[in-house]
């Protein structure tokens, strides 16, 4: 019947966004009855080590939204022509035209709305699908109506929609919340974004949104400006529902700076639009032939493709806990504990396509072996890339392409680099002052050279097809002697020991002349 | 006195309604519409009781306004009569559903159903605020030759044209304009401008095939039409289906109309349009009589051609040139017409 198209990122877009959309999420699939109606969220631009913003926000969502929701996951790479051209992190037009190329054929209806509405039949017992399947071919507005930031922050339950649903209708009369504002044509109410109803069919028909738009605002108003000509009239749907807005301007969100807010041009997108066609954008709307990644929260979650990874690759804990330590004087040794450090890599990871090609430079056989194990059982179908100069290392595992690191290097998408000591044992106890042998002194000194090449020299060694910089986690590389080394070249967080782990993006610069050396050595 | 009437007082001006001349008027249409307005401005200012009442009368005078069915109904709403509301919103929307679209294969303005006054109201108000802004003078220009008033539609593009001047799209709604008005050359050359700009336009490529056939030139007019066809994408069989129909090209139109049916079963033309194809392909159909109540003479005079080519050519010739006689230039079955004379 329907496809609600909204979009998003994983970021702290206004005040308490988490709680707003989740209560919106859990209305919108409330009010949905027809087994073809969906949820289709673009996840425009989330970086990619963070998950989606629905999965980041999926314990507080309701199995029926979780069932109806698909993500759509757009990349910060697939962005990256467009990230010059604009101060927005997120795109409305190319978002929501993203959704529409890939949604439901069978669904007469698209619903374009945003993360924090609330939709009420104004007959309860009518789903909103009932009310779509009724309706004439047409384009449909309803005015907004507001709900202030202390009722929904305060009073509503996020996994209880029909509960919210039910407050909302007696607050509405309680605390006269129902009050249109109209708009002039083709706006007709205010804030009409919130709820632009049309048909699918119309929308391919006249290309989708307009993607010239990338400075923010107005992309729904230039819509009804040009679904009002092509339908010669914007109708209304007051009788048949309301929508209620959390209202969230405690904060102001990134594209709101007051006076100052940066806008698409009135002029061009609203007041001087003649036609309702983009015949400039008719083939490549909505990013047809980009592959977009589908994710789901019902099916295949990042926990379960977790879970399924690390259950190959390590066995449960045999006892209560294990030991490490932080003491300075353990400084030089570089022991750790591979099946305690391993979720946290696979974790670094997890969220990347799963295409991915990651080039692994590592000392120890066994956390290329388990780190390979865990990488397939995670769905990845990626390449594992072991650069030869690596010694000592498992040849033939499924999945691992081994080869010169000079042409490794130009085909990775993510780097891992690994410094523990190639001679120690799974079993082996760890941080109790052991000393590195010779050979593990070989393989330290040979990854450690890759790694400084790879960092200072990340821009040049980039494939083609990427624009972005790739991103570094460094295994085993707190409070030993590999710490300075990978943040010198590395922009990591700090993170606490117990991980074992850092990443990052490598730095503009290199902070060390040697570093510098070798990135201008390489341009020469 | 309340302070704008003091202002008109001290300004010496007429307190008059925009829609004042309209309320004098003897024609319905002008009349009906005129009070709508009226009832749109009572309910603005919250006079609902008085809103209702001239949104009655104009619907006294023109009973399927639905523009006027849909005001009441929101009324209504506004007075807490909701019951009353739900049974004129959902009358308003047939209304407006009952209404026949033009052909899917024209500009997409001529598919609009309605009388627009609420539209042209509203964009007119917009204009007393926006001033560098074509957009509303456009809308109100699709909304008078939706109505089939040319002329007055002509005025609204020149206005656009002002504002944004060589506009591809506004230059080709003048156009649609002028050919309405059959001034063909001028059309024709609007055309030529808009596509010169954007060359895959499908609609105007049709708009431009429909003039070229109202100067006569039948051959022009194909070339147009085949060139739209290859445009449309397969998706939009019903459009692909009309353009074919023009060409009277039936082999070509039965598939599309096959899967226009499938989409729009209820559509009465659809049906009467297989069964053309049907009959000129020379497969045998029921004899049942599917031109549709209340269709243009000149479709009723094109069937009766189809069903005589089979018997009598003379006959068939005939019903053919009548076609052409008393149907507008753009309706699908004159530009067949045209075509099976020209084979004939």
């Amino acid at each position: 019947m329907f496809s609600v198209i909204i979009y998003g990122r994983n970021d702290s877009h206004g005040y308490n966004l988490h709680k707003r959309a989740a209560i919106s999420f859990n209305a919108l699939a409330e009010v949905m009855s027809d087994p073809d109606d969906e949820i289709l969220f673009v996840d425009y631009n989330t970086p990619d080590d963070h998950p989606t913003f629905p999965e980041a926000i999926a314990d507080t969502l309701t199995e029926k939204a979780k069932k109806v929701m698909r993500i759509f996951r757009v990349r910060p790479e697939q962005h990256a022509h467009l990230k010059n051209k604009t101060h927005l992190v997120a795109l409305e037009s190319q978002s929501r035209n993203i959704a529409l190329r890939r949604s439901n054929p069978k669904n007469r209806w698209v619903l374009y709305t945003n993360t924090d509405m609330l939709l009420t039949s104004r007959n309860p017992k009518e789903s909103l699908s009932d009310i779509l399947g009724a309706l004439p071919d047409g384009f449909y507005q309803i005015p907004r109506f507001e709900i202030p930031e202390m009722l929904w922050e305060a009073a509503f339950d996020r996994k209880d929609p029909v509960g919210n649903l039910a407050k909302l209708r007696d607050w509405s009369v309680r605390f006269h919340l129902n009050q249109v504002v109209h708009n002039f044509m083709p706006m007709r109410y205010d804030a009409l974004g919130d709820f632009q109803a049309c048909l699918r069919e119309d929308m391919f028909a006249i290309h989708g949104f307009d993607e010239d738009m990338i400075l923010g605002w107005h992309c729904d108003s230039n819509l009804a400006a040009r679904l009002a000509l092509y339908r010669g009239r914007v109708d209304t749907l007051i009788d048949k529902a309301f929508g209620y807005h959390c209202d969230h301007t405690r904060v102001a969100a990134a594209n709101n700076k007051g006076r100052k807010t940066t806008m698409n041009s009135h002029d061009r997108f609203i007041w001087n639009v003649s036609t309702p066609y983009l015949p400039n954008q008719a083939e490549t709307w909505g990013w047809p032939d980009v592959e977009i990644e589908e994710v789901r929260l019902d099916r295949e979650t990042s926990y379960e493709r977790f879970t399924a990874g690390l259950g190959l690759a390590i066995k449960p804990a045999t006892v209560p806990f294990t030991n490490t330590s932080c003491e300075w004087h353990l400084f030089d040794d570089l022991t750790y504990d591979l099946p305690h450090t391993l979720p946290f890599v696979c974790d670094q990871v997890l969220t990347y396509p799963r295409t991915t090609a990651i080039m692994v430079a590592a000392t120890r056989p066994a956390f290329v072996e388990s780190f390979a194990t865990a990488w397939r059982g995670m769905g990845f179908s990626g390449p594992i890339l072991v650069p030869q100069e690596c010694e000592g290392l498992p040849a033939g595992l499924p999945g691992v392409t081994s080869g010169p690191f000079a042409d490794l290097v130009k085909k990775t998408d993510l780097f891992v680099f690994e410094f523990g000591l190639a001679s120690q044992k799974v079993d082996d106890p760890t941080r109790v002052g052991r000393e590195a042998s010779a050979t593990d002194k070989k393989r330290l000194k040979a990854v450690e050279k890759l790694f400084r090449e790879a960092a200072s020299t990340e821009a040049d060694t980039r494939p083609a097809r990427r624009k972005l910089a790739r991103r570094f986690i460094g295994v085993n590389v707190i409070y030993n002697k590999y710490w300075p080394i990978f943040t010198d070249y590395v922009g990591a967080n700090i993170n606490p020991f117990c991980s074992q782990v850092l990443a990052g993006s490598p730095l503009p610069e290199p902070t060390t002349v040697r570093g510098k050396i070798l990135r201008f050595r390489k341009r020469a | 006195m309340s302070k704008p009437s003091i202002l008109n007082f001290l300004m010496r001006r007429k307190p008059a309604h925009p829609a004042a001349d309209d309320l004098k008027s003897k024609d319905p249409e002008r009349r009906g519409q005129g009070l709508f307005r009226v009832g749109r401005t009572k309910m603005r200012a919250g006079k609902t009781e008085e809103a209702l009442a001239e949104f009655d009368q104009a619907l006294k005078l023109l009973p399927n306004y639905a523009e006027a069915v849909a005001a009441r109904a929101e009324s209504l709403d506004m007075m807490g009569k909701v019951d009353a509301a739900k049974v004129e919103y959902e009358r308003a929307r047939k209304l407006w559903a009952g209404q026949r679209p033009g052909a899917p294969d024209r500009s997409y303005l001529f598919r609009q159903r309605g009388r627009f006054t609420f539209e042209v109201d509203s964009y007119e108000l917009a204009l007393l605020r926006v001033k560098t802004g074509s957009f509303p003078h456009l809308a109100c220009g699709n909304a008078l030759l939706a109505q089939g008033h040319p002329e007055e539609a002509i005025k609204c593009y020149d206005r656009a044209l002002k504002i944004k001047p060589n506009d591809p799209d506004l230059t080709a709604l003048k156009g649609e304009a002028q050919s309405m008005a059959g001034r063909y050359k001028a059309a024709i050359e609007a055309f030529d401008f808009a596509l010169a700009t954007n060359l895959k336009a499908p609609e105007t490529l049709n708009a431009r095939a429909i003039a070229k056939l109202g100067l006569g030139d039948l051959a022009g007019a194909n070339a147009d039409w085949q060139r739209q066809l290859e445009l449309l994408p397969p998706g939009q069989a019903a459009a692909r289906a009309c353009v074919a129909l023009r060409l009277a090209d039936y082999g070509m139109a039965l598939p599309e109309l096959e899967k226009a049916i499938a989409a729009e079963p209820a559509d009465a033309y659809w049906q009467l349009y297989r069964q053309t194809a049907l009959r000129r392909l020379g497969s045998a159909v029921e004899a049942g009589d599917l031109v549709p109540a209340g269709a243009h003479d000149a479709e009723l005079e094109f069937q009766k051609g189809i069903a005589a080519l089979a018997t009598d050519k003379g006959a068939a010739k005939a019903h053919f040139q009548k076609t052409i006689k008393l149907g507008p230039v753009s309706l699908i079955e004159v530009c067949a017409a045209h075509n099976e004379l020209s084979r004939l």
